[in-house]
């Protein structure tokens, strides 16, 4: 068996914060199965990434640089991925579980019969096997999960573990040619809009959260004016998004997104439980809520209670005087 | 052709969960416990909506689970679905998501003419989202998943935009094709009385693993173990309520909590 191998997502010749963590996770776990760390990088011009990959503490790099492999189509780089692993049999492949983690996870499990653990928050190694804890039930429970023999699968929940630290290590990368030509690739891309450098919900170390005693969509204002001296991302409360006072992509909970950031503040949130199974693994959590009975108050580690349209403003404030 | 929409019977938003003796139950004491999957709901709508203004000749409802999954199905007639199929056997039961994804690619070829395959982003209970790639590589159909808009479909090929962690993508592709669809596709209707009259009415037929063909799934063949589950341990610490004589006072003292946390 070839050791663990981790996938290197990348976008404009940089790693994915993600795949930075899975790099991370990874080097742990291929440390205690005593079993060298292969970094698996695909793109066009591609080989800063695999450069960095070394840099962050993969032993070797294996990957495709073609044109082929841009943009990261699956029909494109889950051939290679089977290919590779056919022939060199790792024990453990770990992705981060992003759209594209997520997709070659399931795609390289359907193609090589193998188990996956998806969207692990801590994991272990217990006799070479990779134990994990993920959340179920949309965060409502926990299971302890493994996969019971055979290549092991394991998709990381973004934001549970550190990221690689750069060691300026470097190497020397393996590149294998692309498996599937592009006349045998069905599906094309035609248009593409990136985020802008915009903070994502999922990726964002501080969110500041509106729900229904923000009373209307022009209630959300103030938010945006902390989130802006903070450098937070914006969520929302599932109500505020059906009232329409904001669009979904805000959204945190069952049926939005669920983020763990250093700093949750939730403001006119009452903590619904459809709500708090989408936050409740933040790392600090700030209620401010007119309502002392409300549930968030039983999850959060500080609470004011008080009007949100006096508080928020005055965080804002204090918040401009000590980070400038 | 034929469009098929893959519906899962999951515990609802609002459930409460027990665990004893490391068996999962749930109740919800303001509603049905069991619902079809929310995130699939957007997929019952566009599955409809292929029959309405795309051409597709059929809607049709797939499900796999146990009996008790009529209902979802039943759910998913009321809305506009043409027909239903349950999947269901002793067999098949605690299948992980690659041996569900070995009997619903079994069963949509047994259906016979699809080339729109549905689903939502992921289910609520396992919340994996691996389902429609799976199914996608056990049919060799292209899988396109987290679809936030069908721009065209037509002449053996179908446009669609994507949601992805990387941003929007516009891509084209052959048909068959496996979607995977996310809340922004659109807003799922409610059944029409006269669905619900017909849904009571509708006899589901159901299929077994024999009458799929599937022999390689359930519990016995899952590779993942699972069985350990267990309630959240509750967040440690109390909770401190920060007071002042005035929100400013009460807003410095809490920013210096914030700090002291080293999260700012």
């Amino acid at each position: 068996m070839s050791g663990v191998w981790v996938f290197v997502e990348n976008r404009d010749g940089a790693i994915n914060m993600i795949s930075r963590e899975a790099i991370g996770a990874a080097r742990l776990v291929a440390n205690d199965l005593g079993k060298p760390l292969t970094g698996l990088v695909f793109g066009q011009s591609v080989a800063g990434v695999a450069a960095e990959a070394f840099s962050l503490g993969v032993d070797a790099v294996v990957g495709t640089d073609d044109a082929t492999m841009a943009g990261g189509r699956l029909e494109a780089i889950g051939p290679v991925m089977v290919k590779l692993a056919q022939e060199r049999q790792p024990d453990v492949i770990i992705l981060g579980a992003s759209t594209r983690g997520r997709d070659l996870a399931a795609w390289l499990g359907a193609d090589l019969e193998a188990g996956i653990v998806a969207e692990a928050i801590e994991i272990k190694v217990d006799d070479s096997t990779v134990k994990a804890v993920r959340p179920v039930y949309t965060g409502k429970l926990l299971c302890q999960t493994f996969v019971k023999g055979g290549l092991q699968i394991v998709t990381l929940r973004s934001r549970a573990f550190a990221q690689a630290a750069p060691t300026g290590k470097t190497g020397t990368p393996e590149w294998v040619p692309a498996v599937v030509g592009e006349d045998a690739i069905p599906t094309k891309v035609v248009g593409f809009e990136g985020k802008g450098g915009k903070v994502s919900l999922g990726d964002a170390s501080k969110i500041v959260s509106g729900g229904r005693g923000v009373g209307g969509p022009e209630g959300f204002e103030p938010l945006r004016d902390l989130a802006g001296v903070l450098g937070a991302a914006l969520g929302a409360s599932r109500a505020t998004v059906d009232a329409g006072w904001i669009p979904y992509e805000h959204q945190v909970g069952q049926t939005g997104k669920t983020v763990s950031p250093d700093l949750y503040i939730a403001c006119g949130i009452s903590g619904a439980i459809q709500h708090q199974a989408g936050m409740r693994s933040s790392k600090i959590i700030v209620a401010v809520n007119k309502d002392p009975e409300a549930p968030i108050f039983k999850l959060a580690q500080y609470g004011i209670v008080g009007d949100l349209f006096a508080v928020v403003p005055a965080l804002t404030n204090e918040f401009k005087k000590r980070l400038n | 052709m034929k469009a098929v929409v893959c519906v899962k019977q999951t515990p609802s938003t609002t459930a409460v969960f027990s665990v004893t003796n490391g068996s999962v139950s749930w109740d919800d004491p303001g509603g049905k416990p069991n619902v079809v999957n929310p995130w699939d709901e957007y997929a019952v709508e566009e599955c409809i909506r292929l029959k309405e203004n795309h051409g597709a000749t059929d809607a049709i409802a797939l499900s796999m689970g146990d009996a008790s999954s009529d209902e979802a199905l039943k759910t998913c007639l009321a809305m506009g679905c043409t027909d239903a199929v349950l999947v269901s056997d002793a067999t098949l039961s605690g299948s992980d998501t690659l041996g569900t994804a070995k009997a619903l690619a079994a069963a949509i070829e047994k259906i016979g003419g699809v080339e729109v395959a549905l689903f939502g982003k992921q289910a609520i209970d396992g919340d994996s989202g691996h389902t429609p790639v799976q199914v996608a590589r056990k049919l060799g159909w292209t899988p396109l998943t987290y679809v936030s808009a069908i721009k065209a479909i037509g002449g053996g090929s179908i446009t669609v935009e994507r949601l992805t962690d990387d941003g929007k993508e516009t891509v084209t592709t052959k048909l068959p094709v496996v979607l995977s669809v996310i809340k922004e596709i659109n807003e799922p209707r409610y059944p029409s009385f006269m669905g619900i009259r017909k849904a009571s009415k509708a006899v589901i037929p159901t299929w077994t693993a024999a009458d799929i063909g599937v022999s390689d799934a359930g519990a016995a063949t899952a590779k993942t173990d699972w069985s350990n589950v267990y309630p959240i341990p509750p967040r440690e610490g109390e909770t401190e309520i920060i007071t002042g004589d005035t929100v400013e006072e009460q807003v410095r003292k809490l920013v210096d909590k914030l700090f002291e946390e080293k999260v700012i």
